[in-house]
């Protein structure tokens, strides 16, 4: 994958309940040099972004504790370098509503489950920065 | 299960002792030397081994392996070496999981809701990792719902090895290097740690198949893998355990056995699926059908 490179530095956050989901995202993400933090709710989440510095957040919407958008309503109102972090929300949910709630809960970009891992990729370059 | 129940008759008792003279005796005749973290398989096939023979105590087994009577030697050693699982074994069913199995059962899905795999026995984890990483490299829909893999085994000691993850590179023979460098570690010479997230991915807990009382803790699986195990069993525990296992399953959820065993022979409740990469047992939908 040629795009992958352009990865290399990037530093994400995947916040999913499902420890293999997460997994399968980590391995999409580690295969193309990023550097991967993972979180099991939005609670977890929220300590981890607020201790390091990362350039992506990838957020599934539906886990127990704190959900997708409370977590993403939380950072939003955070300190400023962390209210401006990047979130990829993913879901299984599919509606234009589903998609307006992300938007105003400050995701910057949803995608429907399933993803495939390149396109995960692609969608990672794009946020993240790297030229594509 | 791994150690089947009643498959020692008369509970003969091998101390730690006796393992390692028996242990000892092996790598002077063979070559082959079973470390301690083989134990798990050196007390599973001796006891096999004991049951085959019909000796009365390990001096009786013993002596009979040193005088090498009908070719004990290697029957011991075919035992220690020819089943020792490994990864990715019968891949034929891991295929027929992703493309028959799962597309039946996510038909009646949402998204996002449960699958739920069971690996029984499931050994020193093996199957269910197998399971998990197949499904990650081969099924385009793993993130589109909450797959739960259990591993069962009534060996506690099994079950540890398990949380470990440490397995030989004999373990690993059949999976592709590029799967071996994504989800493994090397942990010192010819072993690799399998990667924590997997461990994390998977549930272990201790069951006994031919324990009523504990199968009923399990339901709701869509899918369970029991490979060479009732084998092992005499006729009225086999039946005993596949109808526990029928009551474990969803309606419309598979079973999968080893190659070499068929339900049919064992219980009538179950459907014989024939699909093109394995023949599989599934719990009918509606109790009336199949019966």
């Amino acid at each position: 994958m040629t795009d992958v490179e352009k990865l290399l530095d990037a530093r994400i956050l995947i916040v999913d309940d499902s420890s293999l989901v997460r997994l399968y995202y980590r391995d999409a993400l580690q295969k193309a040099g990023c550097e991967v933090e993972q979180a099991i709710n939005g609670i977890e989440a929220m300590e981890k972004v607020l201790a390091q510095k990362f350039d992506l957040v990838i957020v599934d919407v539906n886990m127990p504790r704190m959900d997708g958008f409370s977590f993403l309503r939380a950072l939003r109102r955070g300190a400023p370098d962390v209210a401006t972090l990047p979130a990829l929300v993913i879901t299984t949910e599919a509606d234009a509503q589903d998609i307006d709630d992300a938007r105003a809960a400050g995701g910057n970009f949803y995608l429907i489950k399933p993803i495939s891992q390149p396109d995960l990729l692609r969608h990672v370059a794009v946020l993240t920065g790297a030229p594509t | 299960m791994t150690r089947a129940q009643g498959h020692r008759p008369g509970g003969i008792h091998v101390s730690q002792e006796d393992v390692r003279r028996l242990c000892e005796f092996v790598y002077r005749r063979t070559g082959m030397w079973f470390a301690d973290n083989k134990r798990y398989y050196v007390d599973r096939r001796l006891a096999e081994r004991i049951a085959a023979t019909g000796a009365d105590s390990f001096l009786a087994y013993f002596s009979l392996l040193r005088s090498d009577a009908n070719h004990e030697i290697q029957h011991l050693v075919n035992a220690f070496t020819v089943n020792e699982t490994y990864f990715y074994r019968e891949e034929h069913q891991l295929r027929c999981m992703t493309s028959d199995l799962l597309p039946s059962i996510v038909h009646g899905k949402k998204a996002g809701e449960p699958i739920r795999i069971w690996s029984i026995p499931c050994a020193t984890g093996e199957e269910p990792y197998s399971i998990a990483i197949w499904l990650m490299e081969n099924w385009s829909e793993v993130d589109r719902y909450n797959i739960e893999i259990v591993g069962s085994d009534i060996d506690t000691r099994a079950l540890e090895a398990a949380t470990i993850g440490i397995y030989g590179e004999r373990a690993l023979n059949r999976l592709p290097p590029s799967v071996i460098g994504r989800y493994f570690q090397p942990a010192g010479v010819d072993a690799y740690r399998i990667d924590p997230g997997l461990t994390n991915s998977i549930q272990f807990t201790r069951a006994n198949l031919v324990d009523v009382e504990d199968m009923r803790r399990y339901r709701d699986f869509d899918i369970a893998f029991c490979r060479n195990v009732l084998i092992y069993f005499d006729d009225t525990s086999r039946r005993s355990a596949a109808e526990s296992l029928y009551d474990c399953l969803c309606p419309g959820g598979y079973i999968c056995l080893g190659h070499s065993e068929t339900m049919s022979r064992i219980s009538p409740l179950f459907r014989v699926c024939r699909f093109s990469d394995a023949i599989v047992y599934q719990r009918p939908e509606h109790a009336d059908d199949g019966r």
